[in-house]
C-alpha cells in the first residue's frame, strides 16, 4: 500500500494555509449575514442557589435592544438533547458560578453589551460546594460502569510484600482549553429551518444536540464550520451558546451573532477536572514492576459526571501481575468537565510517569532501561496482541538524538552559572480507533482533466484535515493535488466522524480512500473491460468519455482490528535549566519520539505532536485556572492570569516519528496523533526537574515558588 | 463598557482644563488598560479625552543648569521607544531592562510612558465587577485579603487592600530616583519625586496615586548617576513573556574598588507602590560588596514582610531575588 503512495508520507504544505493568512477562510463569524443583530449574554455572580429576581426593565428599554431573554421567557428546550453543561435557561436554578442566566439582544454588539450591565439579580444563595481539597475526601465512586474499580491480581498484597516501592500522589489542577478562536455563533433561521455557523469538531454531533435540544428535527439544523480555530476538546461536544444563539434568532426575527468573550469562555464550555491521583509501584530490585495501583479522586459538576480516564496510561503501559485502577468523584459547583487535549491520559501519565521515575531513582536503574524491563509483548489489559507498538524504539530512537548519555545519574549533579541543568524522559500512548464515516467522491472529465472533489462533514481543527484528505484522494485517484478539491465541515454533506479522540485522520482518510477504490472499481465494472493492469479512475473516465461520474461510500472499521490493541505510543525527552536562586525554570530542548503508524504528512504530523507537547510544557510549568473557594468563581479569566507558554518560554522543539507499518489497525495503517502528542509530556518536564534540581514536585504547575 | 463621550486634545492646557471641569473624565493615551477596564465595565468614564496627539514625545537632556541634570523622557513617549533610546541605554540600562520585562512587545508599542505608570492592579478581583473590592468598589471589602492572594503584597498593605502596583518600568524609576513632571489644570507645572507618586493603600486604595484629578504627566525626568555599569532588572515570574511579576528587583549600585558608595534597590510585586528597600540600601552603604553583605542587607529588608496566606513564598523568593539583582548589577547584567 505505501509503496504505492506518491503523496502520502510526503510533507505537503497546508492546501489551505494562503486562505489563513491572507484572511479569506471564514471562521464562525466571519459569514457576511445581512440584518444581522448581536447577543451578549449574562452571568450568573453565585454559584449554588436560586434567581430569585431579574429586572430587565431598564436594559429592555436601553438604546437599540431588540429583546432579553432568561429563564422567565425562554422557550422550554429539551435539556437531555445532548447539550453539555445546562445553562439553557430553564429554570431558575444556579448550579455553578457564572452560569448563563440570559442573555440581551440587540442591533449592535456594543448595545447588547452595555444594556447586560443595566440588569439586576437577586438570588437566594447557597453554601458552593468549590473546594476540592475540603470535597475529595467525600469523593464516592463513579456512577460509570467505565469507572468501576478495575482489578488484576492483588495490587494491594503485592505491595504490601514489597521492598521496593513508590506510593504518592500526584496533583494536576483544573485546566480551560482556551482556542485561539473562542466559542462563537451566527443563527439564521428559514422557516422552520436553522443554519447555525459554529466551530464544531464534531459536525453531525452538533447538529444531533442542536435538533434535540430545540425539540425540531435534525434535518431542520445544518451546521456550518469549514474552519475551525482550535478546539481541544471543548468544541467536540457543544454547549448552550450554540442553542441560545438559535432561540435569539427566533425571538427577534433576524440572524443573530453570539461570541463568547475570552473571560465568560471560563465558565461556558467545560474544562479539564482537578485530579489527584495516588499511584503505588512495587518492583524487584532489578526493576520489574510487580504491583500498579492508581488511585484518582476528582469531581464532577453538581448534577452530571464527568470522568477523564487518568488510569488509562497505567492500564496498558508496563508489564505488571497485579493492578489496580480506581475512580472516585465528588459533585461540585462548577461548570460539567469535559475532554481536554489527550484527556485524561496527558494528566494520567503525568502521575504514572512521575512515579517510574521516582521509582528508578530509588533502585538507580536508568529510567529508560526501568521501562523497557517492564515492556508488555502483549495488552496487558485485555491479552489481545498490539496491532504495533514501537516503545522501546521511541526509547532507544531519542535516547540517541536527545543525547541521553549527557545525563547525570543523580540529580543536581549538572550547575552551570547560575543554573542547574537536568534531563527527563517519560512515555506516553493514545488509543488508536477508525469510526464509521461516509464520503462522496465526484469526477469529472473536461477534456483530458479530471477534477474531483470529495465531500464528507468531517472537520478540521487547524491541524491539516484539507491537506491529507488532498493527499490521500490524490493517490487513490492517481490525480496531482490541484486537481482534487476537499468538501467539509457541513452537516448537509455525507456524515462523518468527529475530529476527537485521534481518530480523524484514520476515519476520514480511510473513508476517502475507500471511496476512490469504490469508484474507480465501479468504472472499471461499468466500462466491461480487462485490463493487464489496474487502470486509474482517471484513466477509465477519459478511455470510456465519461463526463461526471460520483459515488457514496459508507466506510467502517477492519472487523479484523477487533483482535488487536491498537494504540499509539511516544516516549518525551526533556532538558530544563532552573535557575537556583528564583526557582524559574526553562525547558531548553523537547524531543518527542512517536510511533503513530503512517504518517500521512510529515509537516502537518510535527506541527501538531509539537502543539501537544508545548501545551504540555504549559501544563508542566504554567497552566491553572484557580478558584476562589468562596465564590466558586475562577480568578484567572483571562491571558494575562492564565497563562499559555509565550514563545520565550519554548526553547528547540523536535519531533521524531519511528516508522510503522500497521495495516492491523486499519487499511492505510493511521493511528492517530492529535491527542498522544500531549501525553507523557509534563512528566518529562517534571522528572527533568527532579534531575536538575533533586526536588520532586507532585503538584503541577510547577511554578517558581514550588521550587525555592 | 458603558456609552461615553469622545474627544481629541490638540493642546496640553486645553486637555487639563476639560478633565478637571469633569470628575468622571479620563485621559486616553496608548489605551493598553483602560479599554480592557473599560470592556470588563470597571472603568466607567463618562467622557474619554484622547490625548494622544499631544507631542509630548521627546527624550531630550534636560537643560545644562539646573540642578538634576540628566534625561527628560515624554509622558506621551510610547515605552518600547523609551526602552530603546540610545541615551537611556547608555545611560539607564536598568530603564531599558524593567520596561523590556513588561507586557509585550506589542503593547509596550502602545502603551505610553506616562500611562504605564498609572496602570492599575491586576488583582482579579479587582478585574470581576461582582466581586468585592475597595479599589474599584470603596466600602465593598477586600476580596484578595482572605481570597486567592499568591500574587498580593508583603509590604504595605492594609486591611482596606493587599493589591500590588503592576508596573515594571515604575520600579527602576524608583530606583532611579526619577521625578514625575505634571501640568495642572491652572497652567502651572510641578515635580513629584517618584517614591511619593505612588500612594500605600490605607484607608483609601481607590487611590494609587497622589495626582489630582485634572493632572497630566508631561514627563518623566531621570536625574543623573553612576549606576549604568552596575545596574540589573531581575523579573521572576511566573512565564518567561508575558507575566507580572511574581517579585521583581531594581538594583543598582555605585562602587570604589569594591566599597558600595551608593545603592539603589527597589521591588515589585511587594506593595501597593513601587518598594525602596531603604534598610537593605542603608545597610550596604560603606560596605564591601560581597555575596555575604548581600545577604545580610536582604535578610534585614524582608524581615519586616508581613505575607498573606497564599504568598509566604513571596518572603524568601524576595530575599533571594535582592541578593541576586545585586550580584548581577555588580557583574554588569552577566551572570
Amino acid at each position: 500500500m505505501q509503496d504505492k503512495n506518491k503523496l502520502i508520507g510526503t510533507p505537503v504544505s497546508r492546501i489551505d494555509g494562503i486562505a489563513k493568512v491572507t484572511g479569506k477562510a471564514a471562521y464562525s463569524t466571519d459569514y457576511p449575514v445581512k440584518n444581522l443583530a448581536y447577543a451578549v449574554l449574562f452571568k450568573s455572580t453565585i454559584a449554588a442557589g436560586n434567581i430569585r429576581s431579574i429586572d430587565t426593565a431598564t436594559a429592555e428599554k436601553a438604546p437599540g435592544v431588540l429583546a432579553v431573554i432568561t429563564h422567565a421567557n425562554a422557550p422550554k428546550l429539551n435539556v437531555d438533547g445532548g447539550i453539555r453543561g445546562g445553562a439553557l435557561l430553564q429554570s431558575p436554578e444556579i448550579e455553578f458560578y457564572g452560569q448563563h442566566i440570559g442573555m440581551v439582544v440587540a442591533e449592535t454588539f456594543e448595545q447588547a453589551r452595555h444594556a447586560t450591565h443595566l440588569i439586576s439579580v437577586t438570588y437566594d444563595k447557597k453554601e458552593p460546594k468549590a473546594d476540592f481539597e475540603k470535597l475529595a475526601k467525600e469523593a464516592v465512586p463513579s456512577r460509570d460502569k467505565e469507572k468501576a474499580d478495575a482489578s488484576r491480581g492483588d495490587a494491594k498484597a503485592a505491595l504490601r510484600e514489597a521492598t521496593y516501592k513508590v506510593e504518592e500522589v500526584y496533583g494536576t489542577p483544573i485546566e480551560h482549553h482556551h482556542p485561539l478562536e473562542p466559542h462563537a455563533t451566527i443563527a439564521e433561521w428559514n422557516g422552520d429551518h436553522v443554519t447555525l455557523y459554529n466551530s464544531s469538531q464534531i459536525v453531525n454531533g452538533a447538529q444531533s444536540a442542536a435538533a434535540k435540544t430545540l425539540n425540531i428535527k435534525p434535518e431542520q439544523v445544518r451546521i456550518v464550520t469549514p474552519y475551525i480555530g482550535g478546539g481541544f476538546g471543548s468544541k467536540g461536544g457543544q454547549w448552550a451558546n450554540l442553542v441560545l444563539t438559535a432561540v435569539a434568532a427566533k425571538q427577534v426575527n433576524r440572524p443573530v451573532k453570539l461570541a463568547l468573550t475570552r473571560q465568560q469562555m471560563v465558565n461556558s464550555v467545560g474544562l479539564r477536572q482537578r485530579n489527584y491521583q495516588k499511584v503505588s509501584l512495587a518492583a524487584t530490585k532489578d526493576g520489574k514492576l510487580t504491583a500498579l495501583a492508581h488511585e484518582i479522586t476528582t469531581h464532577g459538576a453538581i448534577k452530571n459526571e464527568f470522568i477523564e480516564p487518568c488510569g488509562d496510561c497505567s492500564k496498558i503501559m508496563y508489564d505488571v501481575p497485579n493492578s489496580l485502577i480506581t475512580y472516585r468523584t465528588v459533585p461540585m459547583n462548577v461548570i460539567l468537565p469535559t475532554y481536554t487535549r489527550g484527556p485524561g491520559k496527558s494528566t494520567g501519565s503525568f502521575a504514572l510517569e512521575s512515579a517510574m521515575d521516582e521509582l528508578a531513582h530509588t533502585l538507580k536503574i536508568d529510567p529508560i532501561e526501568l521501562r523497557i524491563r517492564n515492556e508488555p509483548e502483549r495488552d496487558p489489559s485485555n491479552g489481545k496482541p498490539w496491532s504495533s507498538r514501537t516503545t522501546v524504539q521511541c526509547l532507544r530512537a531519542g535516547a540517541a538524538a536527545f543525547g541521553w548519555e549527557k545525563r547525570k545519574a543523580e540529580p543536581r549533579q549538572n550547575q552551570q552559572g547560575n543554573y542547574l541543568v537536568g534531563y527527563g524522559v517519560a512515555c506516553g500512548t493514545y488509543p488508536a480507533h477508525q469510526r464509521p464515516t461516509s464520503a462522496i467522491v465526484k469526477l469529472k472529465r473536461t477534456g483530458n482533466d479530471i477534477m474531483a472533489t470529495v465531500e464528507l462533514a468531517a472537520a478540521d481543527l487547524g491541524t491539516g484535515t484539507y491537506t491529507i484528505l488532498t493527499q490521500t484522494a490524490a493517490d487513490a485517484l492517481d490525480l496531482p493535488l490541484r486537481n482534487v478539491k476537499v468538501v467539509i465541515g457541513d452537516s448537509d454533506l455525507p456524515p462523518a466522524a468527529g475530529a476527537v479522540g485521534s481518530v480523524g485522520a484514520s476515519s476520514y482518510a480511510n473513508a476517502v480512500n475507500d471511496a476512490c477504490q469504490k469508484i474507480t472499481d465501479e468504472l472499471l465494472a461499468k466500462s466491461g473491460k480487462q485490463f493487464y493492469a489496474r487502470p486509474t479512475a482517471a484513466q477509465l473516465m477519459r478511455s470510456e468519455k465519461i463526463t461526471d461520474y460520483q459515488t457514496r461510500i459508507d466506510a467502517k472499521p477492519l472487523e479484523s482490528a477487533e483482535e488487536y490493541s491498537a494504540h499509539s505510543f511516544n516516549a518525551n525527552f526533556a532538558e530544563v535549566t532552573v535557575n537556583r536562586f528564583t526557582g524559574m525554570v526553562r525547558v531548553n530542548r523537547f524531543l518527542a519520539v512517536t510511533g503513530a503508524g503512517t504518517i500521512l504528512n510529515p509537516k502537518t504530523a510535527r506541527s501538531q505532536i509539537i502543539g501537544g507537547n508545548i501545551w504540555g510544557i504549559g501544563m508542566a510549568l504554567t497552566e491553572e485556572s484557580v478558584v476562589d473557594p468562596r465564590y466558586g468563581n475562577f480568578v484567572t479569566r483571562s491571558f494575562a492570569d492564565y497563562h499559555v507558554p509565550a514563545n520565550l518560554d519554548i526553547g528547540d522543539m523536535d519531533a521524531i516519528f519511528i516508522r510503522e507499518d500497521d495495516q492491523k489497525a486499519n487499511t492505510l495503517g493511521v493511528k492517530g496523533i492529535g491527542e498522544v502528542g500531549i501525553v507523557g509530556v509534563a512528566a518529562a518536564v517534571a522528572n527533568a526537574i527532579f534531575n536538575a534540581t533533586g526536588k520532586r514536585v507532585r503538584e503541577l504547575p510547577i511554578t517558581p515558588d514550588k521550587l525555592l | 463598557m458603558r456609552p461615553f463621550t469622545y474627544t481629541r486634545a490638540s493642546d496640553p492646557s486645553l486637555a487639563v482644563r476639560e478633565l478637571a471641569a469633569n470628575p468622571t473624565a479620563k485621559f486616553l493615551a496608548g489605551g493598553t488598560n483602560l479599554i480592557d477596564l473599560m470592556k470588563e465595565d470597571v472603568e466607567r468614564p463618562s467622557a474619554v479625552i484622547d490625548i494622544s496627539a499631544l507631542t509630548l514625545t521627546e527624550i531630550k537632556p534636560i537643560a545644562a543648569g539646573t540642578s538634576k541634570g540628566g534625561i527628560s523622557i515624554g509622558g506621551l513617549g510610547k515605552n518600547t521607544d523609551a526602552a530603546n533610546h540610545p541615551s537611556i541605554r547608555q545611560h539607564y540600562p536598568l530603564l531599558t531592562q524593567a520596561i523590556l520585562a513588561g507586557a509585550s512587545g506589542q503593547i509596550r508599542n502602545m502603551a505610553t510612558n506616562g500611562g504605564n505608570l498609572l496602570q492599575r492592579t491586576r488583582c482579579p478581583y479587582f478585574y470581576e465587577v461582582a466581586m468585592p473590592c475597595n479599589k474599584r468598589e470603596p466600602g465593598s471589602g477586600c476580596g484578595a485579603l482572605e481570597g486567592i492572594n499568591r500574587l498580593h503584597a508583603i509590604f504595605g498593605w492594609s486591611e482596606k487592600c493587599v493589591a500590588v502596583y503592576p508596573s515594571d518600568m515604575a520600579i527602576a524609576l524608583a530606583a532611579l530616583d526619577a521625578f514625575v513632571r505634571v501640568k495642572r489644570p491652572n497652567g502651572e507645572e510641578r515635580s513629584i519625586p517618584f517614591t511619593d507618586f505612588h500612594r500605600l493603600p490605607g484607608d483609601t486604595p481607590e487611590q494609587d496615586t497622589n495626582l489630582a484629578h485634572g493632572e497630566l504627566i508631561t514627563a518623566i525626568d531621570l536625574p543623573q548617576n553612576k549606576f549604568a555599569d552596575r545596574s540589573y532588572y531581575l523579573k521572576v515570574r511566573d512565564r518567561a513573556s508575558y507575566a507580572f511579576a511574581l517579585i521583581s528587583v531594581a538594583a543598582a549600585l555605585e562602587v570604589t574598588g569594591n566599597t558600595i558608595v551608593q545603592a539603589r534597590i527597589a521591588m515589585g510585586g511587594v506593595s501597593h507602590k513601587p518598594w525602596r528597600a531603604l534598610t537593605a540600601e542603608k545597610m550596604l552603604v560603606g560596605k564591601e560588596a560581597t555575596a555575604e553583605n548581600f545577604k545580610r542587607a536582604a535578610d534585614a529588608e524582608m524581615a519586616a514582610a508581613k505575607p498573606l496566606e497564599h504568598n509566604k513564598f513571596k518572603v524568601e523568593l524576595g530575599n533571594r531575588s535582592i541578593v541576586l539583582a545585586l550580584q548581577m548589577a555588580m557583574n554588569g547584567g552577566k551572570a
